[in-house]
């Protein structure tokens, strides 16, 4: 079995150099250090399904630790990243998630001792549906907060006729960050919704009720029909470009601020780091 | 003596057009009437004659300055002394830094234009079919391709557009990135406008159509880019079709207005739109500009963005004058390993020779014939020799690289290993 350390060191190294890589390749204009950024980073995300797949995850006796939590969302984000590369041939959110992922795997580190107990009854098969589906809606939602990101910034400069700063000279087209930001919204939003199904088929058995108006439940929702404005909207009244990527940047936001302050801070039943 | 570089030449800079056609040297770049033949102190030429320059490139010994003056005088059939006052003369690594930023078009007309470069190959092409460049103008050439393309890739000097029509493309590009699915509408005839339309056809549109208000001049404009005459009153049917408007017609009021691209823009899914007038007075109405996933940009807007773009070519020139001095340097290394080559070459032959000499001696006074013996006393001797001259070859070099005085170094090395009066 391959430590969680020497992984996640592993991890590290190929990320930051495919971030490093990346970076100066979009800045000093240089195909082969982005090409190079993009390799590196496919191997990356090939090196951390193969230690997950040797049973990493097995590291820990009570479940998987709050590190390997960490690195599986920054596993869907690069498998995110992948997918849109390859469906639009567009390796700049790829480009952008490494260095991401590089923060996250860093960030796992300290925690990769720290078990997450959990209820005996969720450690099953549905549960890593629920997990599954959330982490990969998430991860391509990620992704697609960096393009509305940059399309939003680059729009604006052209809509405002400003000068285009030397950085952004080989940034993709607004067009291709509106089709990166569809397609991952279009992918996204369903995987969201088997998650949140998911999670309520399982509360009853686990925590008596459906619903309880637990605050991690309530903000899910939240999210899930802000989530599905932007998802209806922009497959049946065709909305484009500006709205879309405002919308998409603020269900990245609520996700991130569910995850970090709800989850942490606050007395819900979904609160497993802090045991 | 030395081998040296030297550069005579005109330009936009020193002489006005009327100068540059007198004294141009296009016509004479063949090889029977090369205007620089390779005799007296010229070893190697070359030959670059523009419409913005002539510039006369030569590698030899000797007073290289006034012979190229005299050779250009004659092919033109004129005095030295007419084109002295327009000339410049760059020597050594003046003449390197010179060629480096005109290949790099740092010394164009139109900083970052990319002609240049390719107009230097062609020069480059002449010169070695006429058989006259040799080591030095070879590796002076080759670096100064390579330069161009290191200025081009690391800088901005070249990249953002200088003229009203290329921005427009630019612009279309940054909206649309791969234009090949993309359809384009010019409205009116103009110069500017054709000519955004001619790059646009260029970088790949799928097809343009052309609305005219005289049908006849609209059909003709479409044979031009290959595409398709609508009538100019039907234009508002042709509208959500297409993703790129060019407007240039003479109408004193707007054609297009917000209230009409609501509907288009609702039947073309709100796929985006990019409008480009270059009509004075404007044909299409500002709040354009104000709708979602539309992009209007006028005469002004376009202008504005060209001056922008080249205040920041300048700014970029500077980074791209280093990246030259670098490379300049690096060549004056080279240029240096040119006067210690003959006392390398001989040093690696006496070596060789002496190897020889003694694997023959120590073969006879053993008396054997053995192959496998001579091949074995022969590497060893090779070796042996080889890893005696590394020192010697690295304190050469040594002075090359950081420019020295080289001929202190050669000197001592031929004394060490009389390289002088061994025979």
């Amino acid at each position: 079995m391959v430590s969680p350390e020497f992984s996640t060191m592993l991890s590290l190294i190929l990320l930051g150099a495919a971030s490093l890589s990346g970076l100066a390749g979009i800045t000093g204009h240089r195909i082969f250090l982005r090409r190079l950024g993009i390799c590196l980073t496919v191997l990356a995300f090939a090196t951390q399904t193969l230690v997950l797949l040797l049973g990493f995850h097995k590291a820990l006796p009570d479940g998987l630790s709050l590190g390997a939590y960490i690195q599986m969302f920054a596993w869907f984000t690069l498998l995110g990243g992948i997918v849109v590369w390859r469906k639009v041939q567009q390796p700049a959110p790829l480009l952008f998630a490494s260095p991401l992922c590089f923060m996250l795997f860093a960030v796992s580190l300290p925690y990769l001792g720290t078990a997450v107990p959990l209820p005996g009854m969720v450690q099953n098969s549905f549960y890593a549906l629920h997990i599954g589906a959330l982490f990969s809606s998430i991860g391509l939602l990620t992704i697609a907060f960096f393009a509305g990101l940059l399309f939003l910034f680059l729009e604006g400069r052209i809509k405002g006729k400003q000068p285009m700063p030397d950085f952004w000279r080989d940034m993709p087209a607004i067009s291709l960050l509106d089709k990166i930001n569809a397609f991952t919204v279009l992918a996204a939003f369903p995987l969201y919704t088997l998650g949140i199904i998911s999670g309520i088929a399982w509360a009853k058995p686990i925590f008596g009720a459906s619903s309880s108006g637990d605050p991690k439940e309530v903000m899910s929702i939240v999210i899930w029909l802000i989530f599905g404005t932007l998802f209806h909207n922009r497959l049946i009244k065709n909305w484009k470009g500006r709205k879309p990527a405002q919308w998409t940047v603020l269900v990245f936001l609520l996700c991130l601020f569910s995850i970090i302050v709800v989850n942490t801070i606050m007395n819900t039943h979904h609160a497993f780091i802090r045991g | 003596m030395k081998n040296d570089i030297c550069l005579v030449g005109l330009s936009h800079h020193t002489a006005g057009v009327d100068v540059r056609e007198r004294f141009a040297l296009a016509d004479h770049c063949d090889a029977g009437r090369w205007a620089l033949p390779c005799d007296g102190p010229i070893q190697e030429s070359l030959i670059l004659s523009t419409c913005n320059r002539v510039e006369l490139l030569a590698a030899g010994k000797g007073d290289l300055t006034e012979h190229m003056l005299h050779c250009w005088a004659r092919t033109r059939e004129t005095k030295a002394s007419d084109i002295r006052p327009y000339v410049y003369i760059h020597k050594s690594l003046e003449a390197v830094r010179h060629i480096f930023s005109v290949a790099s078009s740092l010394d164009s007309m139109v900083l970052g234009e990319p002609q240049i470069l390719g107009q230097i190959k062609t020069a480059y092409r002449k010169a070695a079919a006429c058989g006259t460049t040799g080591v030095i103008l070879n590796r002076l050439l080759h670096k100064s391709f390579s330069v161009a393309k290191r200025v081009r890739t690391e800088t901005a000097v070249a990249s953002n557009a200088v003229s009203i029509s290329y921005a427009a493309v630019e612009l279309a590009k940054r909206i649309f990135g791969d234009m090949r699915s993309y359809k384009v509408l010019l409205v009116g005839a103009g110069e500017m406008a054709e000519l955004a339309a001619m790059h646009l056809l260029q970088s790949g549109i799928d097809e343009i159509l052309v609305a005219n208000r005289t049908h006849a001049r609209g059909e003709e404009l479409a044979r031009q880019f290959r595409g398709r005459a609508v009538p100019f009153e039907q234009l508002a049917d042709f509208l959500p079709s297409v993703d790129i408007i060019i407007t240039s017609t003479g109408s004193p009021d707007p054609i297009i207005r917000a209230k009409d691209i609501k509907t288009v823009l609702k039947t073309r899914k709100n796929n985006p739109m990019f409008f480009i007038d270059i009509a004075v007075p404007r044909d299409i109405d500002p709040d354009v500009n104000s709708l979602d996933n539309v992009y209007l940009y006028d005469i002004d807007d376009l202008k504005e963005v060209v001056e922008e773009n080249i205040a920041t070519r300048r700014d970029e020139a500077a980074r791209a004058h280093e990246i030259v001095n670098e490379e300049v340097r690096a060549f004056a290394g080279w240029l240096a390993t040119l006067d210690v080559q003959p006392t390398l070459v001989e040093l690696v032959h006496r070596g060789e020779r002496l190897a020889r000499e003694e694997v023959d001696k120590t073969l006879k006074r053993l008396g054997s014939g053995d192959e496998r013996l001579r091949e074995a006393l022969e590497v060893m001797a090779g070796a042996l020799v080889r890893k005696l001259h590394h020192a010697p070859i690295v304190f050469l070099k040594h002075g090359c690289t950081h420019q020295e005085n080289n001929g202190a170094r050669v000197s001592a090395i031929r004394r060490i290993f009389n390289l002088d009066s061994d025979t």
